[in-house]
């Protein structure tokens, strides 16, 4: 062989190198999942008794049982950290655990749980659990079907005093693979003077919602009336999907069966972008903090947003307007429009070796007393007493109508399936096609139909 | 040579110690290579062939065969993203390759304030992606970035703005991209540039030849070794492109910035289908391959007929 050829094939070779190092798909882990058997990943149903309370205060709920124990608790870095923040050092001292947290970012909370689960390493005995992410995690039995450990302690959890829409954060088929931690309610957030300046009432329909943004919009391009997400991705998926719910349109229809194509989604996908007209242009690309800073720097007069971040927009550092915002309930277009539910649950990771301590956390955190430490602390509430709660209602005023949201609130506008992520992508992409022209409404919806098809199987 | 008649003796050959000491030299790249490029690759090819899915639940890696590559061609969003990733390719090496050359034209005298300005020019080098990324995005925001605010104030309407609209998201992708790195192309044709005999270019300018027509007839040709080097580290990095589309478009709008390597991300570590991920990222390494064989080969034959061969 020439020197020459020698030289190029080595230098292919180098190259190959370099790319692959790159290109190549994360190599996964090797280890297949094997599915566990309700009650944890040691196939065995809690011990009856366990920890139990001597008093009605939350921290009786907490025994010295597993001190010295390790739990690691991975936990999205939504507002609620705060509350993670602030309670974990309290627990730390009255279990003697030895508890740590890992925040992460969205995708990464995924990614690494995922690589957990699958790899079956058990890095994380706790972690926090997207309402849309229950269907993955139930169908593969990753986290621990909860159901009889709520079952055991009833009484200790105060069960009935959850609200029934909160079991949607971590149920799936039967089970229950995450406990209810942050309920969000999709609600009204607008600027009250803007509206009395503009003589304009808070929209209780979806046209009235229409009428009121045009009219706070101000054709100088200095004021508009709504903030909208349009992003290509989950943003506008989001927003797409909460907007068809209150319409009174879905995804699926009565079977389960993918319902895209149909005229009522139509009428709601081209309302949908009617109300871009009335936000600013470059909506279509938003994602939640642009919508958030625009409203804190008063370009927009409304949103419809999740309630968890009302605390911020009230918070005179944080929004100069705070004083003059005022929340109220989703406008419905019919009364087949429901208010959009979503939020986090807490899960046990079916390959902790620590499950009672995790479970043991739980109990102490969604507690009605420690609720509100973890109220006071950007969390959000999951318990009829916390929003009723005179002391907190007086706090936090809009609490009764997240109260009512959450009781008229449907935690399945957004599927709950394993298929989600897929469907999510689809109906973002194609969204996000319409409102910047790409497409047209029908052959978007027909586009999302096809493709829904295929990953629903 | 041996004798008619007589018998060859044939002795072992004992190996050459130099030979043994280069190959003890090198081994640990062998082996580094080995290890970190080939059994990737091997292991990206046997998945590549199977349905594996780490949200499948029996774990199943069902053998597909060439499934996973058909699929592939047949999915519309793939050969859309294909189509981008050519577009990207081809906008950033031209348009880099151009204004690195000219800038290292223009920046190859040896004043202070020439090499002063060749050190803040390099800067966007030091940066990682994300932050270059980031940091275009708030410069193009439409409500608060200054380009935008400067291009309102001369009434120029800059509706969703040069990231949000579906016929600028590319072009200003590709102006981030070319901010980045055209300083990388410009460094090595400067250091082409001042590598090439000066005695040459004196001799043409004796001759009466103009700076235009040196540059063309001797300094581009005797450059073309350089140039391709170039060309085929930024095509390489280009087909790759990832992190800038991540944090300002996402692939939007619609799908105008959507290139392939982003639709990999998605396909494994959002839908977590392994398997089709690794055929993707199998074909995009196809892709880059062959383009870079092209290169080396251009090159050699380039070369060959530098040495009157």
């Amino acid at each position: 062989m020439s020197r020459k050829k020698s030289r190029a094939i080595l230098g292919i070779l180098g190259l190959i190198a370099i790319v692959l190092s790159a290109c190549s798909a994360p190599p996964p882990a090797a280890a297949p999942v094997a599915p566990t058997a309700p009650g944890g990943g040691a196939g065995a149903a809690p011990a009856a008794g366990g920890p139990v309370a001597s008093g009605s205060t939350c921290d009786a709920l907490v025994t010295k049982a597993y001190a010295g124990n390790k739990l690691q608790l991975a936990a999205e870095t939504d507002q609620y950290i705060e509350g993670f923040r602030a309670l974990i050092p309290r627990f730390k001292t009255l279990s003697g655990i030895d508890m740590n947290t890992e925040e992460l970012g969205y995708t990464d909370m995924r990614q690494k749980a995922t690589a957990d689960f699958v790899g079956k390493t058990g890095n994380y005995d706790l972690m926090t659990v997207d309402i849309v992410w229950s269907g993955e995690f139930g169908q593969n039995k990753w986290t621990v079907d909860l159901k009889p450990w709520i079952e055991r302690d009833k009484a200790q959890l105060a069960y009935d005093d959850i609200l029934p829409v909160m079991w949607t954060l971590g149920s799936w088929q039967g089970g229950q693979f995450a406990f209810p931690l942050a309920g969000y309610a999709n609600i009204l957030s607008y600027r009250a003077d803007v509206f009395k300046t503009a003589g304009v009432g808070v929209p209780k329909t979806l046209s009235e919602l229409q009428a009121a943004a045009t009219k706070l919009t101000k054709a100088d391009g200095s004021q508009f009336g709504i903030g909208l997400l349009g992003a290509k991705g989950p943003a506008v998926a989001q927003d797409f999907m909460a907007y068809m719910q209150q319409y009174g349109s879905s995804l699926l229809d009565k079977d389960g069966k993918p319902a895209l194509s149909t005229d009522a989604n139509l009428k709601a996908l081209e309302g949908f972008k009617s109300l871009f007209k009335a936000a600013p242009p470059d909506a279509t690309g938003w994602w939640w903090a642009d919508r958030n800073d625009a409203f804190a720097a008063g370009k927009i007069s409304m949103m419809l947003n999740w309630s968890i971040a009302i605390k911020n927009h009230k918070n005179p550092s944080m929004n100069k307007f705070a004083s003059d915002i005022e929340t109220a309930f989703s406008p419905l277009g019919n009364e087949a429009g429901k208010y959009g539910f979503g939020g986090w649950g807490i899960g046990i990771n079916a390959d902790s070796k620590n499950k009672d301590a995790a479970w043991m956390f739980i109990k102490w955190l969604t507690c009605a007393d420690t609720q509100k430490v973890w109220i006071d602390n950007n969390g959000a509430p999951i318990r009829r007493s916390t929003l009723t709660d005179p002391d907190l209602v007086k706090k936090y005023p809009w609490f009764p109508v997240l109260l009512q949201s959450f009781e008229k609130g449907d935690g399945d506008y957004r599927p709950r399936q394993p298929w989600y992520s897929k469907m999510e992508d689809v109906i973002g992409t194609q969204v996000n096609a319409y409102l910047v022209g790409q497409t047209e409404a029908k052959a978007a919806l027909d586009e999302m139909q096809k493709a829904a098809v295929g990953i629903i199987k | 040579m041996a004798a008619p008649g007589q018998m060859r003796v044939v002795k072992k050959r004992r190996p050459d110690p130099r030979n043994v000491t280069h190959l003890v030299m090198l081994a640990p790249v062998l082996i580094f290579v080995l290890v970190i490029a080939l059994a990737p690759l091997v292991f990206s090819f046997v998945i590549s062939l199977t349905d594996y899915r780490l949200t499948d639940p029996t774990q199943a890696r069902p053998f597909v065969g060439l499934g996973n590559y058909i699929k592939a061609f047949q999915d519309k969003t793939v050969v859309d993203t294909l189509l981008n990733t050519f577009l990207f390719v081809a906008g950033a090496v031209v348009s880099q390759v151009v204004l690195g050359l000219a800038l290292a034209v223009l920046m190859s005298g040896e004043t202070r304030f020439m090499r002063t300005l060749r050190s803040l020019i390099i800067l966007p080098l030091s940066l990682p992606p994300l932050v270059v990324g980031l940091t275009w995005r708030a410069l193009l925001n439409v409500q608060i970035g200054p380009i935008a605010f400067y291009l309102k104030q001369l009434g120029v309407d800059v509706g969703r703005g040069l990231l949000g609209e579906t016929h600028t998201a590319m072009l200003a992708v590709l102006l981030i991209d070319l901010w980045q790195w055209t300083p990388l192309l410009m460094i090595i044709f400067l250091a082409g540039i001042k590598s090439l005999p000066g005695e040459i270019h004196e001799a043409a300018f004796v001759d009466g030849a103009s700076r235009w027509q040196a540059f063309v007839q001797i300094t581009l040709p005797l450059l073309m070794p350089v140039l391709f080097i170039g060309v085929l580290l930024r095509t390489m990095n280009a087909f790759k492109i990832f992190d800038v589309i991540f944090v300002t478009t996402g692939g939007g709008p619609g799908n105008a910035t959507s290139v392939l390597n982003f639709h990999i991300y998605k396909v494994g570590l959002t839908f977590f289908d392994m398997g089709y991920a690794a055929a993707l990222a199998n074909i995009l390494l196809f892709m880059i391959g062959v383009c870079c064989a092209f290169y080396i080969l251009l090159l050699h034959r380039q070369q060959a007929r530098a040495g009157g061969t």
